[in-house]
């Protein structure tokens, strides 16, 4: 129940392209209690979960082939998105002591630099929610499968996750690489000075309005939370509650509702 | 238009995933399930149900196939991938097309159980087909829309009309059937065996050493250069099993690309003159990295293209496509945050959401992993069980120390009686120490409560032999 319904709030709050690669959690969920109360004589056992395994099996490709197009696409452009500073960099300096070109002014330039560096945060944003994607997907997974389980009394779980663990869109080494080398890219480009720590003290409640990577990452931490706050069915394959140790910085984050789009 | 191999190895996963619950005929059941599911499942992206030929012969095949196979994959480019079917089964090897296997993504719905009017005039247009697959070169899911037969079509039918010799039907989900249907159909087509290289690694952890696999004959022809580059052998995603290894249709399959092998890639595109001027054809050959189609280089020359020309701005920037003072205006909602301190409190978030991922995942890989073990220590309990009520079927030797020994984990006693023991002990203490180890991986945050439950797990383990009802199966 709590899951499903963070599931949806997350798809909501996620890139538009994104929406209908996630699980379909909602309709798994009804194919077992349909499966459970069934029990048609036509309608075998055997059959019932045969379908189950085949639709799961569909998700799966769903995910892993999203998955691993993201993770093309970020391997594309990884490298550029660093280059691109450089390229800043080296022009600033270059017209710096250069000889006719316009040189750009101070402001200018700060402005080129903001730009570049919220592309590379953005871009930073955008792999974590592909992992993010990744997780959340696994974890319907898994909890579907314990309910199939449950109500069905099959023995499907254990052995299915187990392969589910083996799959490309699960496996996300190499984008956490990613990410970790893009933190490291931003933090040393984009040091973080002295000043801006003590902003920080002086935080109110940080309205994230509009749409973007940001809200997504946001939201998806949030969510996060909630699903892992407490299982009403804990058991030793339950995850425990999250958590964040610097949870201020989290629960100072209101999320508007989302502008309409075009 | 040289001829494409055009093998799906996407989700062999699903071999395996499926051969667990998959048993018996859904000759009757697919009528019924399409009812059951309703217009639910539209959503779904599906690959298609099976045909009325095929579903005559049996459904279980039908929708079996796709989930026992490795092979099979997304379809590419359909209706060519018909053609060539077709063309081969008849012997007609002057055709080449790219043999892509027809199984199409498409939603489950009720076309499923619905025979489908053209399914019966698919096979007959052959001679228009070459004509579109000669069209067809795009190495990603091209469908034709004059062929929306080619949609609903299962590469089952047509192997069940056309290579029926090959194929047999009981045998049909079995995943050594498209070799020898993908053998038939090659034959002697060198031109298209060096496209050949599929591949299905079963290994998708080890990315480094691991060599595409060949699969059909034909691509033995296909010369091994993988020794020069061994960092940049082509991993086809499969993720299957070894069982599913050898078995390819001519499909295509997906390929998980690695840096190293886009460094490859962007040297040989460089090595041409740019990303405008590179062909796919040029770039395989320079490339060499066994494995490699050029259905993967195309797709992934496309996309190349597309990121140079506008470098930079991610998916999620362009949708909303602000410039940057719009953006910090945005930002400026931020309690009137410079852009600086804004896009600081982003990698931040960013930053915790990811590590918090990690760790989940990492507790999830833990659970499971014990999971299983624990599994694994009840089977072994119970065949030790098993095998002491055949002994002490004999009224002469109860075995009363073994008998404790054995059965010990399985009355309810307490915890710590179990760990005396040694033949059970031993596990619970292994079991208790790899459990523990878990935790000092995990950042200690949640150390407490999941040593708990491991220890909770533990007693269950002994608990659940005496106490069914509560929790019947173990693995819980």
């Amino acid at each position: 129940m709590k899951f499903g319904k963070r599931l949806k709030q997350q798809i909501e709050e996620t890139l538009p392209s994104w929406r209908d690669k996630f699980l379909s959690y909602k309709e798994l969920k009804k194919l077992v209690r349909l499966i459970s109360s069934a029990e048609s004589p036509m309608y075998g056992k055997e059959d019932a979960e045969a379908e189950f395994v085949y639709l799961l099996n569909n998700e799966i490709d769903k995910f892993n082939g999203f998955f691993m197009e993201q993770e093309e696409d970020f391997i594309i452009r990884h490298k550029d998105v660093y280059i691109q500073e450089l390229q800043q960099r080296i022009e600033r300096v270059i017209s710096t002591w250069g000889t006719n070109g316009t040189k750009p002014s101070e402001a200018e330039y700060r402005d080129e630099m903001a730009r570049v560096r919220k592309d590379m945060v953005n871009f930073h944003g955008e792999m974590v929610l592909l992992v993010n994607y990744s997780n959340i997907n696994y974890t319907g997974l898994a909890k579907i499968l314990k309910k199939y389980d449950k109500r069905t009394g099959g023995l499907l779980r254990l052995p299915f996750i187990q392969k589910v663990l083996q799959q490309p869109f699960f496996i996300t080494d190499l984008v956490s690489k990613l990410v970790k080398e893009c933190e490291n890219t931003i933090d040393e480009m984009f040091p973080v000075q002295v000043e801006e720590e003590i902003v920080k003290e002086q935080r109110e409640a940080i309205t994230v309005a509009g749409k973007g990577i940001f809200r997504n990452t946001v939201a998806a931490l949030l969510s996060m939370q909630e699903i892992r706050r407490g299982s009403s069915t804990y058991g030793h394959f339950s995850l425990p509650p999250l958590d964040l140790s610097d949870s201020d910085l989290i629960h100072s984050f209101q999320l508007n509702p989302p502008i309409p789009t075009v | 238009m040289e001829a494409r191999p055009a093998l799906s190895i996407q989700r062999s996963g699903a071999s395996q995933l499926s051969t667990h619950g998959v048993s018996g005929g859904l000759s009757s059941s697919l009528p019924a399930l399409s009812t059951l599911l309703g217009e639910s499942y539209q959503d779904f992206p599906q690959q298609a149900h099976a045909e009325r030929e095929f579903m005559t012969r049996s459904l279980a095949h039908a929708t079996r196939l796709p989930t026992n196979n490795g092979v099979v994959g997304h379809i590419f480019s359909s209706s060519s991938g018909f053609s060539s079917d077709i063309h081969y089964s008849s012997a007609l090897p002057n055709e080449k097309h790219s043999i892509n296997s027809p199984f199409i993504s498409q939603s489950p719905t009720n076309t499923a159980a619905l025979p489908l009017p053209q399914s019966s005039n698919s096979l007959l247009p052959q001679s228009t087909l070459p004509s579109h697959c000669n069209k067809e070169h795009s190495g990603s899911w091209c469908t034709d829309p004059d062929f929306p037969v080619s949609r609903s079509v299962l590469s089952i039918q047509v192997e069940n009309s056309n290579c029926s010799g090959i194929m047999r039907s009981d045998d049909f989900g079995k995943q050594n059937d498209w070799q020898e249907w993908a053998d038939q159909l090659i034959t002697g087509d060198d031109a298209l065996a060096s496209n050949w290289n599929e591949l299905l690694v079963d290994n998708v952890t080890n990315l480094e050493p691991k060599t595409a696999y060949q699969v059909a004959k034909p691509c033995a022809t296909v010369p091994v250069q993988n020794q020069q580059l061994p960092s940049l052998s082509v991993e086809s995603q499969s993720v299957a099993n070894s069982s599913s290894s050898e078995n390819n249709a001519p499909a295509k399959s997906r390929m998980r690309w690695t840096p190293e092998l886009h460094e490859a890639f962007v040297e040989a595109v460089n090595q041409l003159g740019g990303s405008e001027r590179a062909t796919p054809k040029g770039v395989l050959k320079l490339m060499k990295v066994e494995g490699l189609t050029i259905y993967h280089i195309k797709s992934h020359l496309q996309k190349y293209r597309t990121a140079r020309y506008r470098p930079g701005p991610s998916e999620g920037s362009s949708e909303k496509k602000l410039t940057l003072m719009e953006e910090i205006s945005s930002l400026d909602l931020k309690t009137g945050m410079g852009i600086t301190e804004a896009l600081r409190l982003q990698m931040e978030v960013q930053k915790r959401l990811h590590e918090q991922l990690e760790i989940q995942r990492n507790l999830q890989l833990r659970i499971e992993e014990q999971g299983r073990y624990l599994q694994m220590m009840f089977e072994k309990q119970k065949s030790g069980l098993d095998m002491l009520k055949v002994s002490s079927s004999y009224p002469e030797n109860p075995p009363a120390p073994s008998d404790a020994t054995n059965e010990s984990p399985t009355r309810s006693e307490p915890e710590s009686s179990q760990r005396d023991h040694v033949n059970p002990g031993a596990g619970t203490v292994n079991a208790k120490s790899m459990l523990e180890r878990s935790p000092q991986e995990v950042r200690g945050e949640h150390k407490a409560p999941e040593t708990g439950d491991l220890e909770k797990a533990e007693t269950r383990v002994s608990e659940s032999n005496s106490q069914p009802s509560k929790r019947p199966r173990i693995e819980e």
